[in-house]
């Protein structure tokens, strides 16, 4: 009985739901193919047009696309409500509250910027993606609606190589937002988080926090969607952007639009050499951390110079940090000159040494600190020299007449290292000064004279004592040869030599030949000099000027060899000369003994001779006054 | 006929020019020497103040100048010397004799002795041979030193700087010897003189008083006595001073004489033909005497 009561019930069940599964399927599948395939059978002809405001408009479905959709399920009239089949074209509604049947939530899209695109715009009519299809299509999706050219290009910037998409930016799905300028920066700043990190402790974000409207921020300089990251770019297009402009930076002091214009002359903004790029504002003022020209730590800061230009200049830094300018600086001593002070600030010009022009005004730079400064040793006359006395020399004078070979500061002190006398490896200590003087191009041919001499011998072999070319010509204020006081020249050279080859003290320690000034002063040449012609031979007639040799070397101009030549430089007629004695005889006696004895004879015969004839005219003029007045008397 | 008024050929015209040229030489000599040698002396500073500041680039020509007048003055001297009668009768006078030895002791015992006796000098005194051969010395060694110094491009090779060396000092002591010489014995005897000062005006005038014979040269006074004793008036006396009124108009004997030396002075042009010259000199002294003379007059008038 309980079986036969199951199979009853089986059966009542298996014929319910057979009869509800025909009944179900026959409802279903004769509907379904009745209308969606009822509406393809025309609109999958793809030359199927409609007039539409005058031009064609394609009403073709694509039925392969549409089956693959997310909507396959869906009739076309779920979406197309209202259809009404008798008319043609067919009326019909097509928006967002269409989709709003099914898809009631609208997952925040009112309050996006996308509020008044339709639904379709992103998820196609036909052949809508899924969200995840969506996601794999990307920026070309946005980008079939958003055609601007900036936008355009954005696959194309480092961004879009990169693979940064539109959402990483504006928001995910139906959230998508405008970016303010308030969140640019923590919008940049989720990747890159250095940068915003730097740019939050610039001045441009200090002043922007603070309310500055004109400060920029990151797509200021980078660019929105063109983003751009080469410096030479950012220079031009948004350094030089704001800051050329005077409204904004007024006035001519530091910082103003006019103080930046000077970067466009300089070498920085023209030069480039070879792969080196020239220098741009963010080289020296930092990129995101540009500081206040207050702040102490700022990379434009007078100390932190050195850095700052050794980025590029190391080999120049180097050297400046080790002169005394680098020493005193570093020292914070506030009057030491930094890279500014000489080279300028944005206006930094090319100092190349061959331009004359930039010699003077190296000199003048110099000058204006160095204007009270004294040289720490006397000069050979025995005076204090300025240092500011370079500009009577004949070299500062050679400079402004326009011969750019002619030194300045720089090509004796050097123009980094500014090395003092006293160091001896500088150019211009003692040991190296002929050398630094007697380049080929300047004093070549004086120098060549000046090796070997008996000076020159001295001052290599370390005689604090000889003379090398500033002991004789003057350190700063060399004066030009070309005296027109020709006889006040001679002189002048007779006083020089005589300092040394006169004083007891240097005659003592050198061994020097003593008593060449007063024996000189006592001869015909020496009377002429004094009583004033200027053509009087004087030291250098006969010993040269910067080959000063002994007697006893042959190339000397007082070897017996060359006397004719040496004397007949002025006695044209003396080509034979005789000489028998010492030119400057020190001890009569011993060195001419002829000239003694007979100077001896004169002095003996004037006194005695003369004597007598004082004695015997006294007499007589006593005896005669005598007899004149005894005759007086008598009368 | 003896009057102190009486003057006594010294020193003819000729004699006298020969003399302003040998002393005018030589003070330019002096000076532009020492010049030379003391710079820096006072003196020089006035020189340079008065001529200007390169007046030193002219020394030496100057100096070359005033040396080559003395040595043509010397020269002419020895040919006066020998070629007038006068000139060598002046020669002959101005020799060194036995007697002024003798008269150089006589004079050394009067001055610095006990002698009270004064030597009476002739024509030339000892104090003036000495003179005259100090002068010709002097030249002579002046010349010759002077002449190697301002030639020392030709004369450097025979005689080395050693010789130069010589020849400089011989000249620069000779120099000083020679100053001091004149300083203290001529301008002694010529200035300071208290037989003759303020000046014994023979190298001007050309004569000497009678007064001034009678004290300095008696001994010749006496010989140029006796000669016009025997001869008549000698050439050595003014005759216009002893005969003045016998004389004839002066006016009449200066036209007279000025066309005479004119034509002298025409047929000089001769170097050989010094007697003519010497008779033009008598005749030119002449004129001056006699000009002279009228403006003593005139002189005397006024007062």
């Amino acid at each position: 009985m309980e079986y036969k009561i199951k199979n009853i019930v089986l059966g009542i069940i298996s014929i319910c739901l057979f009869a509800l599964i025909t009944v179900i399927a026959a409802e279903y599948s004769g509907s379904k193919a009745k209308s969606t395939d009822d509406c393809l059978s025309c609109h999958e002809d793809k030359d199927l047009v409609m007039d539409s405001d005058g031009s064609k408009k394609s009403l073709f479905v694509n039925p392969e696309l549409y089956k693959k959709s997310a909507h396959s399920i869906a009739e076309c009239t779920d979406c197309h409500l209202n259809y009404k089949a008798e008319e043609i074209p067919h009326s019909a509604d097509k928006k967002v509250e269409n989709c709003r049947t099914c898809h009631e939530d609208s997952k925040g899209l009112e309050k996006s910027v996308h509020v008044k695109s339709q639904c379709i715009d992103c998820h196609s009519a036909h052949d809508t993606k899924k969200v995840s299809e969506l996601k794999q299509e990307g920026n070309a999706n946005c980008m079939s609606c958003h055609k601007k050219k900036e936008i355009a290009k954005f696959s194309s910037t480092i961004h879009g190589k990169k693979g940064v998409k539109c959402n990483d930016c504006h928001g995910e799905g139906h959230n998508v937002k405008n970016i303010s300028r308030n969140q640019v920066t923590d919008m940049c700043g989720k990747c890159h988080n250095d940068s915003k990190m730097n740019f939050k402790g610039s001045i441009h974000h200090t002043v922007f926090k603070s309310g500055g409207k004109n400060t920029p921020v990151c797509t200021d300089c980078h660019g929105v969607h063109t983003t751009i990251s080469s410096k030479h770019s950012i220079q031009s297009e948004a350094c030089l952007n704001c800051h050329l402009d005077e409204k904004m930076f007024p006035g001519t002091e530091t910082g103003s639009a006019k103080f930046v214009e000077q970067y466009k002359t300089s070498i920085h903004a023209s030069i480039k050499k070879g792969d080196m790029e020239s220098a741009g504002c963010t080289d020296c003022h930092g990129d995101h951390m540009i500081d206040s020209p207050d702040d102490p730590t700022s990379s434009t800061k007078r100390a932190r110079l050195i850095e700052t230009c050794g980025k590029c200049h190391a080999d120049v830094v180097a050297k400046f940090k080790k002169s005394k300018h680098g020493v005193e600086l570093m020292k914070n001593n506030e009057k030491a000159p930094t890279c500014s002070d000489c080279h300028g600030e944005h206006s930094i010009k090319s100092a190349l040494l061959s331009d004359g022009a930039s010699k003077l005004v190296m000199a003048d730079k110099c000058l204006d600190c160095h204007k009270d400064g004294k040289i720490p040793h006397k000069n050979f006359k025995g005076e204090e020299e300025l240092i500011t006395g370079y500009k009577n020399s004949v070299h500062y004078q050679a400079l402004v007449d326009g011969n750019e070979t002619a030194p300045t500061c720089s090509d004796c002190h050097g123009a980094h290292e500014m090395e003092l006398a006293e160091n001896p490896d500088s150019k211009i200590s003692k040991k190296n000064i002929a050398t630094t003087c007697g380049q080929s191009e300047c004093h070549g041919k004086q120098f060549t004279n000046f090796e070997g001499s008996i000076h020159e011998k001295g001052v290599t072999a370390g005689n604090p004592d000889a003379p090398t070319c500033n002991n004789c010509h003057g350190n700063h204020g060399i004066v030009s040869k070309d005296l027109e006081n020709k006889l006040q020249k001679s002189r002048d050279l007779i006083q020089l030599c005589t300092n040394c080859h006169g004083s007891v003290e240097m005659i003592e320690r050198n061994e020097l030949p003593t008593k060449v000034s007063e024996t000189y002063k006592e001869s015909f040449h020496g009377l002429a000099n004094r009583g004033g012609l200027k053509e009087a031979a004087n030291c250098e007639s006969c010993h040269g000027y910067h080959n000063v040799r002994p007697s006893s070397d042959s190339l000397s101009t007082i070897h017996k060899n060359n006397l004719p030549q040496t004397c007949g430089n002025c006695h044209p007629g003396a080509t034979e000369i005789l000489i028998t004695s010492k030119i400057h005889l020190t001890d009569l006696k011993e060195d001419s003994p002829w000239v003694f004895w007979i100077t001896r004879f004169y002095v003996i015969l004037i006194f005695g001779l003369i004597g007598f004839m004082l004695l015997h005219n006294i007499q007589d003029y006593r005896k005669k006054k005598k007899s004149k007045t005894q005759a007086d008397n008598e009368k | 006929m003896k009057s102190d008024n009486d003057k006594y050929i010294r020193m003819t015209l000729n004699e006298r020019v020969q003399h302003f040229l040998l002393l005018s030489s030589f003070i330019i000599l002096v000076i532009t020497g020492f010049w030379l040698k003391y710079p820096e002396a006072w003196w020089v500073r006035w020189i340079t103040v008065l001529i200007g500041e390169n007046a030193f680039n002219a020394r030496s020509l100057i100096h070359r100048i005033a040396a080559v007048a003395m040595v043509v003055t010397s020269v002419y001297h020895i040919i006066y010397l020998a070629a007038s009668p006068r000139g060598r009768k002046l020669f002959m006078d101005f020799l060194p004799k036995r007697s002024d030895l003798s008269e150089f002791g006589n004079s050394m015992k009067y001055l610095f002795g006990n002698s009270a006796e004064k030597p009476r000098f002739g024509r030339f005194s000892y104090i003036e041979k000495m003179e005259y051969w100090a002068v010709v010395w002097g030249t002579v060694i002046m010349g010759a030193t002077g002449f190697i110094l301002w030639f020392k491009d030709y004369f450097f090779k025979y005689i080395s700087n050693t010789g130069m060396e010589i020849a400089t000092a011989i000249h620069f002591y000779e120099a000083i010897l020679a100053s001091l010489a004149i300083l203290v014995w001529h301008f002694y005897f010529v200035f300071l003189n208290p037989d003759v000062y303020p000046v014994n005006k023979a190298w001007v005038k050309g004569y000497l008083t009678r007064h001034q014979m009678e004290h300095e040269h008696p001994q010749w006074l006496e010989e140029i006595e006796n000669k016009e004793s025997v001869d008549g008036i000698s050439e050595n006396r003014e005759p216009n001073i002893v005969s003045e009124n016998t004389k004839p108009d002066k006016k009449e004997e200066l036209t007279e004489l000025k066309t005479k030396t004119d034509k002298n002075k025409k047929n000089e042009l001769h170097v050989g033909e010094v007697k003519s010259d010497v008779k033009n000199v008598t005749d030119e002294k002449r004129i001056t005497e006699i000009n002279e003379n009228e403006a003593d007059k005139k002189k005397e008038d006024n007062v």
